[in-house]
């Protein structure tokens, strides 16, 4: 009996601590609150990122040798934490519900400024940017990170232009690539329509895909059906969605009737980009500079297929000749833990990241294109001036459009876009569904 | 008060017979009490667990639900069945459950009935070969979901997979089918492939039951001239039935709880969407409206009824038969 109450008392006694492991005995310094506290800041020496895969800032050794010369010169340790598109969001959010978010996060102002710094969890980043700071960063990028009434929830860094692929070599096997302005990176509607036919003809089968599986790469599938006869996607103050344009409507039904284009719910943009880089599509909706250096991140080479076939990026077709794009802006944001020593220390980061000499490797890394012309003294508009596809890829950078992704109730409206493909892909009447969706997106964001 | 088993084989050990309780009409008080301390000692390690990790969660998902909880910070406010109500006029919502259903309806009876088959067909084969087919049979239940929905996705495939290479090569289509991305088959696909990963236990449990019918009433209904069919359904089924009900009840409660394949293949798209994805969709994905905490445990506590009377039906039924 002795050994029996031993026995229980040890297992009880065993339980009881792993359950106070699991309830997590975190660092209460780290626990957000609404503002930040009143003690005045102590030196900290260590402090968390989190980070998207953002170029090669989702690559360990790249991120962990910019920190390390961040840590020289600072002393302070940062410790990071890799996040990807498909989770990536689903651990913020539970991070930010137990109360255990990151000191530092990178992304872009769909997620930093309209939603989590919209909800009051980042810190206002205005103070960091003097007259020349606003003079050297790129005025639209730099709009995008600043929310209506002037707070800063994103330090930019990098920017893109996210555009679609064509494969050059199959554009040439069906007599296709006729149709293209390869020295403007542009091509019409028409020419476009024409050129689907063509490939329809040749190879006889799907030659692109309005991939509609979920959100993942969505900017390709909205750039596509705004640009093709100028419909919008949300309304110039970005309070409101607009994609019942009749605009939009007519270019679904012009998608729709074509042989050759597929209204696919079992891809995605990764998906998408697969399959373009197997060659079983001739054309991809979702790309960018990143894709055209390092296609579908496979290390086979620039701007090649699988099969070594020549890949061209081009900018979606338009009537007007004036291709509208999304852009892409990513930059830092740091949560309020509610601990000045950490949010100073972070932004002592940042401030090493974005605005010094070492923004050129931070750029680098990134894969993309610096949001200012310099940093403190260095000039970074000719970062890239030794790459040749990144120097003809900026070609495209004067097409970029609105930034509306940071209209209200994005997260909603994105569920409802690619919703409401898959319904028209399915055959349901177009405007009516277009109509539907646009209402259903126009209600969640009101609520 | 119940006499615990380790006493009963403590005192057969050494030779005495322990008897029940109207031939022993005491039991010192301090032994029952030592007793009942050791037997809570015992349940503790599980019972805090099932506290902390299902009878207090649940609780608060009842009482979330009735609430406008959402993960921002603000005031959550008590709503009454507003959010129930909500629900019922929740197109996305109906459509999820419909398809919950479409997937209980079909893959339950479907596994049930292979299963058995199967057993059948395998519990009297030499250890060697029945062990084998059960290892066949189990080998979906132990991959990892994500290797064996990844291979599945292959096999679907719109454009390279092999369903469509094969069935083109045969000349039985000629356009290739979007398993995954078209409506008509999209669920059909989901519920297939949750079949195979859903029959290797049930078939490891039939063979086991009906490996332990009882031989001598077999025998004995065939001597008195009984056909197979006749000694399975009045002699082999009802002594299976408890393993049928088990076999029901969890092959139900996995149905329901159709997850992971609708996350890795189709994200709730071409008409394949779940409640069990709606709630996740709902409470980690579409953070910024109002109430989505709320409105998602709305969602749980529907699939927990559902759930609960489809159980509680199946043990009536089972008990009647």
């Amino acid at each position: 009996m002795q050994l029996k109450k031993l026995s229980a008392l040890a297992l009880s006694a065993a339980l009881v601590i792993s359950l106070a492991a699991c309830g997590g005995g975190g660092n209460p310094s780290e626990q957000p609150s609404d503002k930040p506290s009143d003690n005045p800041p102590a030196a900290t020496q260590e402090i968390t990122l989190w980070t998207y895969p953002i170029g090669k800032w989702g690559d360990q050794a790249t991120v962990e040798a910019l920190t390390a010369g961040f840590t020289a010169e600072t002393g302070i340790k940062v410790n990071v934490e890799f996040l990807a598109y498909g989770d990536g969001d689903d651990k913020v959010n539970a991070a930010i519900t137990s109360k255990s978010t990151p000191d530092l996060i990178m992304e872009g102002p769909e997620r930093l400024v309209a939603n989590w710094g919209a909800n009051g969890y980042l810190v206002d980043l205005a103070d960091m940017l003097d007259d020349e700071d606003k003079a050297e960063i790129n005025a639209a990028a730099l709009n995008a990170c600043t929310t209506a009434d002037g707070k800063v929830y994103e330090y930019p860094v990098v920017m893109t232009a996210h555009c679609m692929a064509v494969n050059l070599d199959a554009f040439k096997a069906a007599g296709a690539d006729q149709y293209l302005d390869l020295e403007t990176r542009t091509w019409t509607t028409e020419n476009f329509i024409k050129a689907v036919e063509a490939l329809y003809a040749h190879f006889g089968d799907t030659v692109g895909a309005v991939y509609c599986t979920g959100q993942g790469g969505d900017q390709g599938t909205r750039a596509l059906i705004n640009n093709m006869y100028g419909g919008t996607f949300t309304d110039a103050e970005h309070t409101k969605y607009t994609w019942d344009d009749p605009l939009n409507i007519k270019a679904l039904e012009q998608l729709k009737s074509m042989d050759g284009i597929a209204f696919d719910a079992s891809l995605d943009g990764g998906k998408e980009i697969a399959k373009f880089y197997q060659g079983v599509l001739k054309m991809a909706f979702c790309w960018n500079i990143a894709q055209q250096l390092d296609p579908n991140q496979a290390g086979t080479g620039a701007e090649k297929t699988i099969t070594g076939e020549e890949i061209a990026f081009m900018a979606f077709p338009t009537e007007s000749g004036d291709p509208k794009l999304q852009g892409g802006i990513w930059g830092f944001g740091i949560f309020n833990n509610g601990d000045d020593a950490r949010i100073e220390a972070s932004k002592k980061f940042i401030k090493y990241m974005a605005d010094s000499a070492a923004t050129v490797d931070a750029v680098k890394a990134a894969s993309y294109f610096p949001v200012r012309s310099a940093a403190e003294g260095t000039n970074l508009s000719d970062v890239w001036a030794d790459d040749a596809i990144m120097n003809e890829y900026q070609v495209l950078m004067p097409y970029l459009g609105d930034y509306y992704q940071i209209t209200k109730g994005w997260a909603g409206a994105r569920t409802e876009w690619w919703t409401m493909l898959q319904k028209v892909g399915a055959g349901e009447d177009i405007a009516t569904t277009v109509a539907t969706y646009a209402e259903k997106a126009n209600t969640a964001a009101a609520n | 008060m119940r006499i615990s088993t380790l006493a009963v084989i403590s005192c057969f050990k050494r030779g005495v017979l322990i008897l029940p309780k109207h031939s022993q009409p005491t039991m010192s008080k301090a032994l029952q009490r030592r007793e009942t301390i050791s037997g809570y000692s015992f349940l503790a390690p599980s019972l805090i667990f099932f506290v902390g990790f299902v009878i207090i969660p649940m609780f608060i998902c009842i009482f979330l639900s009735l609430t406008d909880a959402n993960m921002h910070a603000g005031t959550t406010i008590f709503i009454g069945f507003s959010n129930f109500a909500k629900l019922f006029k929740d197109e996305v919502f109906l459509d999820a459950l419909w398809n919950t259903f479409v997937i209980v309806v079909v893959s339950v009876p479907a596994t049930c009935a292979f299963s058995l088959w199967v057993s059948s067909a395998i519990y009297k084969m030499h250890s060697v070969p029945r062990s084998l087919f059960r290892i066949i049979f189990y080998l979906p239940v132990v991959t990892g979901s994500v290797a064996v929905t990844a291979v599945w996705n292959w096999m679907y495939d719109n454009y390279t997979g092999i369903f469509n290479t094969v069935l083109k090569g045969i000349g039985l289509i000629d356009k290739n089918i979007n398993w995954l991305g078209d409506s008509k088959f999209a669920l059909g696909c989901i519920i297939l492939i949750l079949f195979t990963t859903s029959v290797g236990q049930p078939i490891v449990l039939y063979v086991s039951a009906l490996g332990n019918v009882d031989q001598s009433l077999v025998e004995a209904a065939q001597v008195d001239g009984a056909t197979n069919l006749q000694v399975f359904w009045k002699i082999k089924w009802p002594q299976i039935m408890p393993t049928t009900l088990y076999i029901l009840v969890i092959t139900t409660i996995n149905s329901f709880q159709c997850f992971a394949l609708i996350q890795l293949l189709t994200k709730g798209g071409a008409g394949t969407n779940t409640v069990m994805y709606h709630i996740y969709f709902t409470a980690f994905k579409l953070t910024e409206q109002r109430g989505h905490f709320g409105y998602a445990n709305a969602m749980g506590v529907v699939l927990a009824i559902a759930i609960g009377l489809l159980s509680a039906l199946q043990f009536k039924l089972a008990k009647e038969k």
